[in-house]
């Protein structure tokens, strides 16, 4: 303890020396945070990224002399017992009954990484794992390496213009498969890959992932529904939001009296904002869904009523609900904003013989602006990550119709659309097969914490730079 | 010289516009703070036809979740608070300037992540693990803030030489590693003491022995979860008010011969008190109020139960699971909404004793002659 300096001799010595660590205790919560945020962010990426990388097939033999091929997924430790066991994805749902297989690590006598195992896509009993015997096209047929080029050079064709074909296939165990080519999506030899063909399939396997639907009761395929869905809810959100929101602000801030009241409105305004997302739901479906919604059934759809039109949850009654939820949040920015600017620069316009709606929309209009820009992406980001409101008010699992076609009127305010937050949870906890859809819940997960970080740095950013700009004029 | 004026036919016309946009803008304000206004009537007109079915049986229902919802958030407040007052604190006094405009934000930036993608990670990745890992984690809950204060101490006995590339006031940021390495040493040290001490599994001695039950996704789990996505909300705002004590009071109490610690502990968390305060609240009417992690992080079982392994169902999630199925009039479509309606009041109150003596502080230091 020599080495503790200078107050060592005061007698209060001992509590000062305790005191010393406090601040550690403080900075290890600061590094804490940052290793938990670090954490989260590091696994997202990682898993939800590396799911698209193709897996490497291995065929394993084990001491029973059962063989089976598959990408092993996870290990962990036996219970109770000595030794590991393994998690092996060996799709074949259609021959096996199961797309998992669990091995004790100890049983396994060979390991080897054919490079002739390839993996299909289908549309009815998701992936297959095996070997491709032949291509068979009528009266053709293609056999080794040169079925495997016929059927990529099938594949590449856009779906309408294949030729039907038939896919002779054998698993590792020797069962045989006669596979229509109709229900093949995507074709793989990862063993045969380099590392350059394995990272443009991996670029493939994003775009697909954001541009195709889910498939197989969501546990693959991709979420462009949900995106989709997720955007158009947003948009119609911002359309309704900001004008409301803005007007609020204007006239909290440049119209009405300033006094107790307002200040009272303002602190009230400024909570709404702490106040639960279910609650703004549950309002949401007891005014627009049952109150509006069924109202208007009543008036304009009668003739089909036992089942509702927008008496049930849709896309414009979840818009409203999250309008309402973010309006606190656009007011109090935009308030923000009006507040910085000088009451000189009101003056000078009045002065000069403004009216106040000139001089609104001429001076303090435009210098706000930007705050009210803050105001709605903040907004947007909230409305992005939103679930718990939407699940009462006109999520879906799986929408059958976009909200947007070619049918008149083209925008169905009405219908169900489906987001990617409420895809996520779904997907998660309400899955046939979780263990399956768990990768792509984590590529979910990962696409919505972007969306909404890269809104919310916009928003950080922006209000930095108002701040900059504006103290260097005033 | 006399100004150019506008021609005179014109002139009526500009004032009614402006009388008509002023009332367009006040009516269009007043509806919009009506619109937010009848959340609370509805709220309140809903649950009207309670009253008169006066059946408290009914009522009784709600009570484990009530339970749930203060556990699920005592839960989590009692893991946030320290980390969210202790990160404060450094930041606002010890940190330095440069890495502070660099933290604040990034610690911002967890509070926008999405209820759902942390309750993913609790419910699906985090629970199984704790549930295989029990030891491991109550003893990381305990190794953590003594591996930092490890830290300090071995800081203390080191050459000057040496703290000059480890000040404090970067702490926070190498702290990381440091930290990252503990963990990892007490995941890799623990199942071996819980070989040799415990016989093998904490789980199976604690059902055995003990007779406590665990539950995979239980308390302990929502309250890591919720306590991350509340910690940001409140370091926020605390450190706000800690940063705005005014210089003059702390650098008084050094120059009195305070140190550092005794000036932060005996003024500037005095002083920084009321403030620190609302924050704590405010990070409290969120936990309350927070529903998609502990949808899937708290295994939604409506139990009475203080311990910390089981599960609970809270108000919040209640109506996330029941109400899209109660049919509207029901008498749980009414219990429902009384439930929205416990949540509204308690948040909203909470929230406003919060912003008032906020403003009530802001004032105060507006008076000692620091920032506004």
């Amino acid at each position: 303890m020599t080495a503790v300096p200078n107050n060592a001799a005061s007698p209060s010595y001992r509590f000062n020396w305790l005191n010393s660590l406090w601040p550690w205790l403080c900075a290890a919560s600061v590094a804490l945070s940052l290793l938990m945020l670090g954490a989260l962010l590091t696994l997202l990426l990682v898993r939800g990224l590396g799911h698209f990388w193709p897996a490497t097939l291995e065929e394993v033999t084990l001491r029973s002399g059962d063989i089976f091929a598959g990408h092993a997924v996870r290990e962990v430790a036996l219970p109770l017992q000595e030794g590991d066991e393994r998690l092996y994805f060996t799709g074949n749902r259609d021959l096996e009954g199961a797309r998992w297989r669990w091995v004790k690590v100890e049983e396994i006598v060979e390991r080897t990484q054919p490079v002739d195992l390839i993996r299909l896509e289908r549309s009815p009993w998701d992936d297959f794992i095996g070997r491709l015997v032949a291509v068979e096209q009528a009266e053709q047929r293609w056999e080794g390496e040169a079925a495997w080029q016929r059927l990529t050079a099938l594949l590449a064709l856009p779906a309408s213009q294949r030729q039907e074909s038939q896919l002779l296939l054998t698993t590792a165990n020797g069962q045989t498969l006669r596979q229509p080519l109709a229900n093949v999506i995507h074709a793989q030899a990862p063993n045969a890959m380099s590392w350059w063909q394995k990272t443009l399939a991996w670029g493939d396997a994003v775009w697909r992932f954001l541009s195709e639907g889910p498939r197989a009761a969501n546990t693959s395929g991709g979420v462009w529904p949900a995106i989709f869905g997720t955007v158009l809810m947003v948009i119609l959100m911002s359309v309704i939001v900001t004008p409301f929101g803005v007007l609020a602000a204007i006239y909290l801030n440049e119209i009405a009296h300033q006094g107790r009241l307002t200040r009272f409105v303002r602190i009230g305004v400024r909570n709404l904002a702490g106040v639960p997302s279910i609650v703004y739901g549950v309002f949401g479906l007891g005014v627009f869904v049952y109150g509006i919604g069924g109202s208007l059934d009543e008036w304009f759809f009668s003739d089909t009523l036992p089942s509702p039109t927008f008496g049930t949850g849709g896309l414009l009654w979840a818009s409203l609900t999250l309008a309402l939820l973010t309006l606190p949040v656009v007011i109090v920015a935009t308030e923000e904003g009006l507040a910085r600017i000088p009451d000189a620069q009101r003056e000078g316009a009045v002065a000069l013989g403004a009216t106040r709606l000139e001089m609104l929309t001429r001076i303090v209009l435009p210098m706000a602006a930007p705050a009210m820009l803050t105001g709605v992406i903040l907004a947007v980001a909230r409305a992005a990550g939103e679930v718990a409101p939407l699940m009462l008010v006109g999520v879906a699992k799986l929408a059958p119709q976009m909200p947007i076609d070619g049918e008149f009127p083209y925008l169905h305010l009405e219908r169900k659309f489906m987001h990617l937050g409420y895809h996520l949870f779904d997907t998660a906890f309400h899955g046939e097969d979780v263990q399956a859809a768990i990768p792509l819940v984590y590529a979910t997960a990962l696409l919505l914490v972007l969306i909404v970080l890269v809104l919310n740095l916009t928003a950080i950013f922006l209000r930095h730079y108002l701040r900059r700009q504006r103290g260097n004029e005033c | 010289m006399i100004p150019p004026r506008l021609t005179t036919s014109r002139q009526p016309l500009r004032l009614l516009q402006d009388r008509v946009a002023t009332g367009l803008i006040t009516a269009g304000g007043v509806g919009v703070l009506m619109a937010i206004l009848a959340i609370g009537v509805f709220l309140v007109w809903e649950t009207l036809p309670l009253l008169a079915i006066g059946d408290t049986l009914a009522l009784a229902k709600l009570s484990p979740m009530a339970w749930g919802t203060l556990k699920a958030a005592l839960s989590a407040l009692l893991f946030a608070i320290p980390v969210a007052l202790g990160a404060a604190i450094y930041s606002a006094l010890f940190m330095s300037a440069r890495l502070r405009s660099r933290i604040k934000p990034t610690l911002e930036m967890m509070e926008a992540i999405p209820g759902v993608v942390v309750g993913f990670i609790a419910g699906l990745i985090l629970a199984p693990w704790v549930e295989r890992h029990l030891a491991s984690t109550l003893v990381l809950i305990i190794w953590l803030p003594l591996s930092a204060a490890l830290a300090g101490l071995l800081w203390q006995l080191t050459k000057t030489r040496l703290r000059r590339y480890f000040p404090l006031s970067w702490a926070g940021l190498w702290l990381v590693p440091w930290l990252a390495i503990m963990m990892a040493l007490a995941l890799w040290l623990t199942p071996w003491i819980e070989q040799q001490w415990l016989g093998g599994d904490l789980r199976l001695l604690l059902d055995q022995r003990f007779g406590i039950d665990y539950a995979t996704r239980n308390a302990l789990i929502v309250g890591i979860a919720m306590g991350f996505a509340v910690i940001p909300g409140i370091y926020s705002l605390a450190e706000d008010a800690l940063a705005d004590v005014p210089n003059t009071l702390i650098e008084g109490a050094q120059a009195l011969g305070a140190s550092r610690w005794q000036a932060l502990w005996k003024v500037a968390l005095r002083a920084a008190g009321p403030g620190v305060f609302s924050a704590v609240m405010i990070g409290a009417g969120r936990a309350v109020g927070e529903t998609m992690i502990v949808l899937m992080a708290s295994g939604n079982t409506a139990l009475l139960s203080a311990s910390p392994f089981e599960g609970m169902r809270t108000l919040s999630a209640a109506i996330a699971i029941e109400l899209p199925e109660a049919a509207p009039g029901g008498l749980t479509y009414h219990l429902l909404i009384l439930a929205a309606l416990v949540l509204f009041i308690f948040t909203f109150l909470v929230n406003t004793l919060a912003e008032v003596v906020r403003q009530r502080l802001r004032r105060r230091y507006r008076q000692m002659g620091g920032p506004s």
